[in-house]
């Protein structure tokens, strides 16, 4: 990088202490304003660093600008901003202004525009060079930005080749201890030729694409010298705060991860609990799957209740319902999901559903996690979920959901989620994402054909780490929740298939149907 | 578009803030034009030439409508205003009519600007031309609130 340029003699003649001391205050990072970037980009925009921000029209690639320049300039070392054809920067503070960032009382002292059209029109790159550095040069800014730094480079060139052109910009920017960002509107099949992304220290790709009705924007830092940025495409999204950028890594890179713990988490049902060997392991993972009307929302907010009660804070992230039908449910069943909603002890996210990405989907739930302290999450349900998601993260979801449990898990939240699965009476599947690696422990719930009456049947799966039951039990949902009846059912095989048969008999026997009483006879 | 009172209050301001604070040298010029060239001078920085000049033939359709005597009046390739001191010198009788002119044309570029830019940003580009001129930031409500 230009910025770190030194006199290789300076270099030499230093000590290890004065040349670390040196090292830490060239090493600086400028906070780049974008919630959620600075964690990408590995803390922080390397100070004196060449960037490029490239990407297609309304990509958001100027709002990211203007974002950076509002976070760092300031009246001793302002900002510049130099426009070039495109847009008009009258157009662009008109718009720009919209957003919550943009200060106004920064124009112009700390922020100024400045329009290049004329000399890029009229003359060579030298003259523009020239004009940059004059600029440059009465200004002492901190920040320089070029928009858009295509348009500037688009005509035929003479005087100066653009490689030139844009090593000697590039040194001349970072000599001026100054912070510089190109944009431009470039494909990503100019990657390889393009003398710009050889210099460059920092390149960052937005992306925009339509997935059937939804628009997925996705920012990638392809290269970032001197620093470890998080690799990979990360979800942004544009709102009237700016952009805002979700880290795929959802910001818990840099946390330790909890030990393992062996404390056991109860659901408050003592006989399932009894089959968990004491509960689920605190940091687990649970999945409860069953199809529908099997009470995997009853046994969900059962855990989250008993967390409560013992003092542990819940998150529950609903899709398919609002968040008062929830509360209203577990009213119905006796939990009382209100009071500590009002206590702080509980919140219940209600995800807008469609066009999420899993990353702000993790953001919200990470929010509310760490604002409550919560010990517990219940996803209700993983199909919900994927329903929210953008289309475009539809087919990422099983990914999604690997990074987005093992970052929540490591730092010892225990999450239950359910998942709906279609009843077969061949099969006994677990889920319909083949997830089930990405569990800890499986509960599963279903329906079962019994001496002609349609009756619901526990059996908890896997326990990793831990005993647990092999016992299948009869349950039943009633006013108090999940109730299991009596002891395993030895007398049937089969239970599993959902077509049980006696063990006393050859088949099912025909017995008088429980029906209610009615007063008409037929 | 009406120019707002308040916008048309703030023209009249700049003028008689340039027409006291004009030297000997630009006694002659109208203030009019100084306080075009002011804020030619910067807006130029910010929106190019070829931008201010769209703004300026804006500004001066606009104030033609309200005062077809400007008809004379044109805007350079450069952006520069040419014509007013002819108008000046023909009409020397009427000075209140030519001062008049010119709040009406400097309103229009004003206003222009407050509503592209809004209030604030307007009001900082006038007090970084005129930042010994006292302005009451009430004084204008046209165009967009920043």
């Amino acid at each position: 990088m230009y910025g770190r340029l030194r006199p290789l003699t300076t270099a030499m003649c230093e000590t290890g202490e004065k040349r670390e001391h040196r090292r830490q205050s060239e090493d600086k990072q400028l906070p780049t304003g974008v919630p959620g970037l600075d964690e990408i980009v590995g803390g922080g925009l390397p100070e004196f660093s060449f960037n490029i921000i490239a990407g297609a029209p309304g990509s958001g690639k100027t709002t990211l600008a203007h974002q950076f320049v509002f976070a760092n300039a300031s009246s001793e070392r302002p900002a510049l901003y130099f426009t070039v054809l495109g847009e008009s920067a009258i157009k662009m503070l008109r718009y720009q202004q919209q957003y919550t960032f943009f200060d106004p009382a920064k124009l112009p002292g700390s922020i100024r525009f400045i329009n290049l059209s004329q000399v890029v029109l009229e003359k060579d790159l030298g003259a523009v060079l020239d004009e940059i550095t004059k600029e440059v040069e009465k200004a002492n800014p901190a920040v320089v930005v070029v928009d858009s730094f295509r348009t500037m480079v688009r005509k035929p060139q003479s005087d100066m080749d653009l490689q030139s052109f844009i090593q000697r910009l590039a040194l001349f920017l970072a000599s001026w201890q100054a912070t510089t960002f190109l944009i431009g509107e470039y494909a990503e099949e100019e990657l390889r030729d393009n003398p710009i992304f050889t210099v460059a220290d920092g390149l960052f790709w937005l992306r925009q694409t339509a997935e059937r009705n939804s628009i997925v924007r996705k920012l990638q830092i392809i290269k970032l010298r001197g620093q470890d940025s998080v690799p990979g495409l990360h979800t942004f999204r544009i709102t009237e705060a700016g952009v805002q950028a979700f880290s795929r890594t959802f910001g818990l890179t840099a946390r330790k991860r909890n030990p393992p713990s062996n404390r056991r988490l109860c659901f408050g049902i003592p006989e399932l609990d009894k089959m968990l060997d004491g509960g689920v392991r605190e940091g687990d993972s649970v999945l409860v799957a069953g199809s529908s009307g099997t009470g995997k929302s009853v046994l969900a907010t059962q855990f989250i209740a008993e967390g409560i009660r013992h003092g542990e804070p819940g998150i529950v992230a609903v899709f398919e319902e609002r968040p008062e039908a929830y509360a209203e449910r577990a009213t119905s069943l006796g939990l009382d999901l209100e009071s500590p909603q009002k206590d702080g002890k509980l919140t219940i996210l209600y995800l807008r559903p469609l066009d999420l990405s899993v990353d702000e989907t993790m953001h919200s739930i990470l929010d509310a996690v760490q604002k409550i302290g919560a010990k517990r999450l219940v996803i209700d349900s993983l199909a919900g979920f994927e329903m929210a998601l953008s289309p475009g993260f539809r087919a990422d979801f099983r990914e999604s959901l690997y990074r987005m449990i093992f970052a929540l898990t490591g730092i010892g939240v225990t999450i239950l989620s359910t998942v709906e699965v279609d009843e077969s009476f061949t099969e006994f599947p677990f889920s319909t994402y083949s997830i089930s690696f990405l569990t800890d422990d499986i509960i599963r719930l279903r329906y079962v054909s019994i001496d002609g009456q349609l009756r619901k049947i526990m059996v908890v799966i896997k326990m990793r780490g831990g005993n647990h039951a092999k016992d299948i039990r009869e349950y039943e949902i009633t006013s108090k929740g999940v109730v299991i009846l009596g002891k395993r059912l030895t007398e049937y095989q089969g239970l599993i298939s959902g077509i049980p048969v006696h063990s006393d008999r050859s088949g099912p026997k025909e017995e008088p149907s429980q029906e209610p009483e009615s007063g008409s006879k037929s | 578009m009406t120019i707002h009172p308040k916008t048309r209050d703030l023209a009249r301001h700049l003028l008689a803030y340039e027409a006291n604070a004009g030297v000997s040298s630009e006694a002659m010029e109208p203030a009019t034009l100084r306080v075009y060239e002011k804020l030619r001078g910067n807006l130029r920085v910010l929106v190019g030439v070829a931008g201010f000049h769209a703004l300026a033939s804006r500004a001066l359709t606009l104030a033609r409508s309200e005062v077809p005597g400007l008809g004379a009046v044109q805007v350079a390739a450069d952006g520069k205003l040419q014509g007013i001191s002819e108008i000046k010198s023909a009409m020397k009788a009427d000075e209140k009519w030519i001062e008049e002119e010119g709040v009406i044309l400097i309103s229009c570029l004003l206003g222009l600007l407050l509503m592209f830019l809004g209030e604030a940003l307007t009001m900082n580009l006038v007090l970084n031309v005129w930042p010994a001129a006292a302005f009451d930031n009430g004084n204008v409500r046209d165009g967009r609130k920043a």
